[in-house]
């Protein structure tokens, strides 16, 4: 219901001005269209703002369910769980060669070559290879889309001038999807439906003209579109098996019987309507594991481990331009739950040899509970890097910008080994309360901690504060401190405020002195009279 | 007398200027006038709160003010405060001339980690003072900071209990704070280069 309601108004207007019942054979009125696309291209999202002749590119990979969980050379097959039966879904040339079909039962499949050697389809490993393809494919176009479980379209109208033209970028990009392993069918359409429906009848399609574009997909079996099997067979009850049979039924009963969802498609993969696509985007998270074929527990090793993995990291943020501030390290193990150890920089950075300098602090102290079978790194959210400008140094000393480089260094080293809530800067707060009037700060948030430069009007504070009051028992209405009764030799100063925000105080600030000598600032409270707290030591 | 092991008194220590205290009488009996820079300084007390910050306090100004003239850097350092005992109240620090934006509070969880962040930071170069609260300082630990301080060119201040007087240490200077109802009194238990002395009714 939702994704009706989500379509263009336009689309319903495009359906509903059909000629009634005189039209047969020509559904798509051949003037209409030239003016409505016009109108429609700003519709479009993607990929070029002016609306130029747009190119798709369709990649196809009809094996990739084989390829991307392939585990060895031997003969391999796929298998899926069909109510309750595991079938073949599908199955590499060897297997095929020795009768094995796709929809066969497992055990059929292995009675047929014993030697098989049956993989459960993985739909994560398929969308990880996916994405893998598709973050390579980035560099021949702006514009990857990641359109169905196996197929990846490329807008390349804006490609073919750096490339060296169709030929040559068709070529290139056919190279380097079979050097990754990977199957392909592939074809060019002025619209990605029709790349998509090309590709899929296997037919090495290359379409420039959208004149060029009604034939070739008239002559496509309905098989390409991947259409429900149910409104396959209805279809082909009726005779009709090919796009252009398809094409030829009156719009308005094709609707009626099918619902518009059909109709919509073949207007737009002949380019009548348009057909916005998301851009995929790499994502800007690194995530990277290294698996071990055996369980490892040398230090050294894991150690170089992730080191690897933090140079692939360095690699991924080089390409963007980007630096983290937060890098995580899981270690698993077969059976106790993964170790984590994560990293914290103050500023966005990205080179291996910094992490590896933090990581080292850390990684000495981590307890391992067992032999590490699998290494994972995760990054943070990356930022743009903070560049630095040296200034010119003629003078032989170093800038003023070395040092402060360096104190967040030290603070780094700091908190990789004993955690950032233990390393903090502090800054004043205007405030009266004694115990609002600072703050400590984390050093990663903000590094550079800031001080307000007003000159102290009050009267003076103690060096050392207690965390909270402590409360002192009185004598006959003096307060008592470790069984001596204290002398008030300053005081008191009233503070009376933050009434606004539900911990106000009313209190009477003195200095006391002790038997030893020692002063401190002792307070009571106005409205309960009896009671006095210690809150801190002159030092 | 070349050889480095024989002690040469007040000629090899006294070369070095010391930073003023800003109590002249303790000045008087430092040698190099002042606190001795690039070494730890140990301070012994009974108990924390009966000055021995207010002691340190016109020195600390100073080196987080200024820029300190060995020093080739045109900022003045950071200060580092190792597992303070409690809060050191940062209004109170202002009132008496630290510069906030560059105080760094440091609390390690275990004696270990905390000898380890105050060598850090006094040989990282970027802190002008480490005081730190050791949960216990053998002669080795003391050496170890030392090192450092000397590397970093540092100054650091251990905090330790009266009862380590007795124990070796590496420390350039050792001071043992008594407080009375008259006064704190200052007890100079090693002084490189000077003499071991008492100044009454300092603070």
């Amino acid at each position: 219901m939702k994704s009706r309601a989500c379509k263009p108004p336009v689309l319903v207007r495009g359906a509903a001005p059909t000629p009634p019942a005189v039209q047969q054979d020509l559904p798509f009125p051949q003037a209409e269209p030239s003016a409505r696309a016009g109108e429609q291209r700003s519709y479009r999202r993607a990929p070029a703002a002016t609306p130029v002749e747009r190119l798709w590119f369709c990649i196809w990979l009809p094996h990739l369910p084989l390829e991307a969980n392939r585990s060895s050379e031997a003969a391999t097959a796929i298998v899926e769980e069909q109510h309750g039966i595991h079938r073949i879904l599908l199955a590499d040339a060897e297997a095929t060669a020795a009768g094995v079909m796709s929809g066969q039962a497992a055990n059929a499949a292995l009675a047929l070559l014993p030697t098989l050697l049956l993989e459960e389809r993985s739909l994560l490993g398929e969308q990880q290879a996916l994405e893998g393809l598709a973050t390579w494919l980035e560099r021949f176009s702006s514009f990857v889309c990641i359109a169905d479980r196996d197929v990846l379209l490329l807008e390349i109208a804006g490609s073919l001038r750096l490339f060296g033209g169709l030929q040559e970028l068709r070529k290139k990009i056919a190279r380097g999807v079979r050097e990754l392993g990977f199957t392909a069918s592939l074809s060019i359409a002025p619209t990605p439906l029709a790349a998509t429906w090309l590709a899929r009848s296997g037919r090495r399609a290359c379409i420039r003209d959208e004149a060029n574009l009604a034939p070739a997909l008239r002559r496509l079996p309905l098989a390409c579109l991947h259409w429900p099997a149910g409104l396959c067979e209805a279809l082909a009850g009726m005779g009709v098996t090919t796009v252009g049979d398809c094409l030829r039924l009156p719009r308005e009963g094709f609707t009626r019987r099918f619902g518009t969802e059909y109709l919509l498609a073949l207007d737009r993969a002949l380019g009548h309507l348009p057909d916005p696509r998301d851009s995929w985007r790499a994502p800007e998270r690194f995530c990277a594991d290294y698996e071990m074929t055996e369980e490892q527990s040398n230090r050294e090793l894991l150690l170089n481990i992730c080191r690897e993995l933090l140079l692939s990291h360095e690699q991924f943020l080089l390409a963007r331009q980007l630096g983290t501030q937060r890098v995580c390290f899981s270690f698993f193990h077969l059976k106790a739950p993964a170790t984590e150890l994560r990293l914290g920089c103050a500023r966005a950075e990205r080179s291996a040899e910094r992490w590896l300098e933090l990581l080292g602090i850390r990684f000495e102290q981590l307890i391992l509970p067992e032999a590490v079978i699998a290494v994972r790194l995760r990054s943070g959210i990356a930022q743009p890097l903070q560049a630095k400008t040296d200034s010119l140094n003629f003078h032989g000393k170093p800038a003023a910008q070395q040092r402060r480089f360096s104190i967040t260094q030290l603070a780094e080293r700091l908190i990789a080994r004993i955690g950032a809530q233990s390393v903090q800067a502090t800054s004043m707060v205007a405030e009266h309360r004694p115990h609002y009037a600072w703050r400590s700060q984390s050093l990663l948030a903000d590094w550079s901690g800031t001080s307000l430069d007003t000159p102290a009007q009050y009267v003076q504070r103690p060096l050392w504060m207690l965390p909270e009051p402590a409360l002192l028992p009185s004598d006959s209405g003096y307060p008592v401190h470790q069984g001596c009764r204290l002398r008030l030799i300053n005081g008191p100063e009233r503070l009376e405020t933050g009434w606004w925000d539900e911990d106000g105080i009313s209190r009477d600030y003195y200095t006391a002195i002790n038997a030893d000598g020692r002063h401190l600032w002792v307070f009571r409270n106005r409205n309960r009279a009896s009671s006095w707290y210690l809150h801190g030591y002159f030092g | 007398m070349e050889n480095p092991r024989v002690w040469r008194g007040r000629d090899q220590a006294g070369q070095k200027a010391g930073l003023a205290s800003g109590y002249p009488e303790l000045d008087r009996h430092l040698p190099g006038g002042g606190w001795p820079s690039a070494s730890l300084t140990e301070i012994l007390t009974t108990q924390y709160g009966i000055g021995e910050l207010r002691l340190l306090m016109p020195a600390l100004s100073v080196l987080s003010r200024e820029t300190p003239p060995q020093q080739d850097f045109s900022e003045p350092g950071w200060i580092a405060w190792v597992a303070p005992p409690f809060q050191p109240y940062p209004p109170a620090l202002q009132q008496r001339g630290i510069d906030l934006s560059r105080m760094l509070i440091v609390r390690p969880k275990n004696a270990g980690e905390i000898l380890w962040s105050a060598e850090q930071a006094l040989s990282s170069g970027t802190c002008a003072a480490v005081l730190l609260w050791p949960e216990m300082l053998d002669d080795q630990g003391s050496r170890r900071l030392q090192l450092a301080a000397e590397k970093g060119h540092s100054w650091a201040i251990a905090f330790r209990p009266l009862a380590a007087r007795h124990e070796p240490s590496a420390a350039a200077l050792r001071l043992e704070l008594h407080s009375s109802a008259q006064g704190t009194r200052v007890h100079i238990l090693k002084s490189r280069g000077g003499h071991p002395t008492v100044i009454n009714k300092l603070l």
